[in-house]
């Protein structure tokens, strides 16, 4: 009975079912587009040592979370601005996810799809209590890992926004046509995800660590820094070698990627003078009369924004993977 | 042989550095529960001791339901500066100069002279302003901490801020920190390991509490040898004998009519920099620009380097302390005054303080003045100096000092 006002995919009349999974379509998009400044409050909450400002969860000093005096929220402490925001803009997310599921089931015509958006859901509940669990527990692991899986619901996300795309639907897979293969849009999607772990470790890192810990996985960030450069331009040189002015839709994610990677690269360099300065201070006048300012604007939003770029590479190579598998075939209509 | 040598000492020091850790923890609680030793709980080191101070820099960071930010120090310094203070925080590796150690009681940048304290507002001025050029950043922002508006009984004393108990907690690391040296000393010269003998054992206190009690008189006499270097600190603070006549406010004056006395004071503070008894240009270059002779190593470095018999020099050598978390030794090199950075501050007092009191732990000496020593400098050749370091900055300035204008300005004066 439940199932009742759920249409059908063979009977349903083809116009019909494109015009109304546009609201699965938005829905997704919404929710993807919503994750990105979830990612980057997220980030400022690391940036700014805030993930204990509220020390209680699910609610925020005793209140409901949207219950809270919005006053003491605005006009209080930044870190209690910041944490209590993200939790704010984490619960946006998960209604927008709700969304989606009740979409998909009434109006999705492909069954599969509708099992993922379940899966979205479940994702982002997990999401939500792991940030939970760090509060609780007090865990700043906890909070490490939170910062991983993150990006990797920002990529689910994005994937769901891929699925539910014009394109997915009314773009025939044809065999031949992308200009890498499905294999190699992965290793590429794996090493930016795995860029962004060691990142996490660098970001997170505990006081109580020694330098040569610290050491490690800033060797093993530069190399996956230039492993990732070396992957984006190379597919972007297979693109533009395979094109021959025909859209695969590769080209536009592929662009985009070397743009944001020299983005990133350069917002890298920065977050290393932010937090550590540079060792040669004598070698340019602008450097040596440098002073870090401590949580300062500037150097929180450079820090961040190195943080959040690296999420949004994740999102596009996780576009890149996905077109790339839809074209050889590898992924359902 | 030496490599393995100084290892097998190393090893050897175990049970009395498991001792240290103990009988620092019994006195001076968990990097998590810190608390003041009983022995400087007397008037006499009150302002050293509130147990907000404690309670609001150490351990976790986070607000309480209470609403109070704690856990300042994990939160601003523990990264470079390490949970005990020891400088060897795990970001530590990739920074030049090294986090400052609190543990030998020595601070660069100070109204005080070399061997003495720094004051409160020493340590202050140096979180409040950072260290341009080095990782250190400037806790300006902590100046003006909010408290949430919904409390107030809990709220800071009147006049404190976040960035005071930040000071006051370096204040007890580097207090627990060089009573921890001084025990390692102690137990490495007079403790027997071979008899077996202990530096601390909790155990005595039942078997034999006069040597029990005799050991404890020891050590609280140390930490209160150490806490009083930094009570009497601010008697101890630098005068600066002021010649207004040489006092410039800079790039105002450069613009005024007091522009050609500034001139011929910093060809004078020119002549005393490349001069034998200040002797300046030997390490900052006879221009200032930081390329005098090679760079000399600081004392911390020297402490496990040189002292220790290991040439820091020596690429090789310095490794045997690698095992112990010690990281490549750094020269210190003189500053390059053309980029007009002065880490201790920028004022015409704040560099007079450098010039007469010298960086402490650096290769940078004191120059006493003729009031104080035979062979010193005379008041007005320190303020020349100053003016021509102060100088140097200024590209201007150094165009017309070569040029013929001043010796019209030397003219008219």
């Amino acid at each position: 009975m439940v199932n009742s006002g759920k249409p059908n995919s063979d009977n349903m009349a083809p116009s019909v079912a494109r015009e109304s999974s546009k609201w699965v379509r938005r829905w997704a998009v919404a929710m993807t587009v919503m994750t990105f400044p979830l990612i980057w409050v997220g980030g400022l909450v690391t940036t700014y040592d805030a993930g204990m400002a509220v020390p209680d969860w699910p609610g925020t000093y005793g209140y409901n979370l949207w219950l809270y005096p919005w006053t003491t929220w605005i006009f209080g402490p930044f870190d209690l601005f910041v944490e209590h925001g993200h939790r704010l803009l984490g619960t946006v997310v998960g209604l927008l996810a709700i969304g989606l599921v009740i979409s998909a089931y009434f109006w999705e015509s492909r069954r599969w799809l509708f099992a993922w958006s379940l899966f979205v859901l479940v994702a982002v509940i997990a999401q939500g209590v792991l940030g939970g669990f760090r509060v609780v527990l007090d865990a700043r692991t906890m909070a490490m890992v939170h910062g991983c899986t993150g990006p990797l619901f920002f990529s689910i996300a994005t994937a769901t926004a891929v699925f539910t795309s014009k394109w997915w639907k009314e773009e025939a897979p044809n065999s031949g046509k992308s200009p890498i293969g499905f294999k190699t849009a992965l290793f590429l999607l794996a090493a930016t995800m795995c860029q962004l772990v060691v990142g996490a470790q660098l970001r997170h890192i505990q006081p109580w660590a020694g330098p040569r810990f610290f050491m490690t996985w800033v060797h093993l960030h530069l190399t996956l820094a230039a492993l990732v450069s070396i992957l984006v331009f190379w597919v972007a040189w297979r693109n533009r070698e395979a094109k021959r002015g025909e859209s695969s839709g590769i080209s536009g994610p592929s662009g985009l990627l070397v743009l944001l990677v020299l983005v990133q690269l350069s917002l890298g360099i920065g977050t290393w003078i932010c937090n550590y300065a540079l060792p040669w201070p004598g070698l340019t006048v602008g450097l040596a009369q440098y002073t870090i300012q401590a949580k300062g604007f500037l150097e929180s939003w450079i820090v961040t924004g190195h943080q959040a770029t690296g999420s949004l590479i994740i999102a596009i190579a996780t576009i890149l993977a996905c077109r790339t598998g839809r074209l050889s075939y590898h992924f359902p209509k | 042989m030496t490599q393995r040598m100084a290892i097998e000492n190393e090893m050897s020091m175990d049970p009395v550095r498991d001792d240290v850790q103990t009988l620092l923890e019994e006195l001076f609680g968990t990097p998590d529960v810190p608390k003041w030793p009983s022995s400087l709980g007397s008037s006499e080191f009150a302002e050293l001791n509130r147990p907000e101070w404690l309670d609001r820099a150490a351990g976790p960071v986070g607000r309480a339901n209470d609403k109070i930010e704690r856990g300042l120090y994990r939160k601003h310094c523990a990264h470079c500066h390490a949970l005990n203070g020891d400088g060897a925080g795990p970001t530590a590796y990739f920074q030049n100069p090294y986090p400052r150690d609190f543990r030998r009681g020595s601070f660069k940048f100070k109204s005080t002279p070399i061997g003495q304290k720094p004051t409160f507002e020493d340590l202050r001025n140096t979180l409040k302003r950072g260290l341009a050029g080095t990782a250190m950043p400037a806790f300006e922002s902590l100046t003006s901490s909010k408290a949430v508006p919904s409390t107030g009984d809990n709220d800071a004393s009147p006049g404190e801020d976040e960035l005071d108990y930040l000071v006051h907690y370096v204040r007890f690391l580097s207090i627990r920190g060089e009573v921890e040296r001084r025990l390692l000393m102690k137990a490495s010269s007079q403790v027997d390991l071979e008899k077996g003998e202990r530096l601390y054992d909790p155990k005595l206190k039942g078997l034999d509490a006069t040597a029990y009690a005799k050991r404890m008189e020891w050590v609280d006499s140390n930490i209160q040898d150490v806490a009083r270097s930094w009570v009497v600190a601010k008697e101890k603070v630098l005068s600066v004998h002021e010649v207004k006549e040489l006092r410039f406010e800079l790039p105002d004056d450069l613009k005024s009519s007091r522009v050609a006395s500034f001139k011929v004071s910093v060809e004078r503070g020119r002549e005393v920099f490349q001069g034998a008894t200040a002797a300046c240009s030997l390490c900052h270059g006879k221009e200032g620009e930081g390329n005098g002779s090679a760079p000399d190593f600081d004392e911390w470095t020297k402490d496990w380097t040189i002292r220790a018999g290991i040439d820091p020099k020596d690429k090789r050598a310095w490794k045997v302390m690698k095992p112990f978390g010690a990281l490549a030794p750094h020269r210190d090199p003189p500053r390059n005054f053309k980029h007009g950075v002065f880490r201790g501050g920028s004022s015409p007092e704040d560099i007079y303080r450098r010039i007469v009191g010298g960086i402490e732990g650096t290769p940078m000496p004191s120059v006493p003045i003729a009031t104080d020593h035979p062979q010193g400098l005379p008041i007005e050749q320190v303020w020349d100096l100053v003016n021509f370091v102060r100088s140097l900055q200024y590209s201007e300035v150094q165009a017309l000092s070569s040029s013929s204008s001043l010796d019209d300005s030397k003219g008219a004066k």
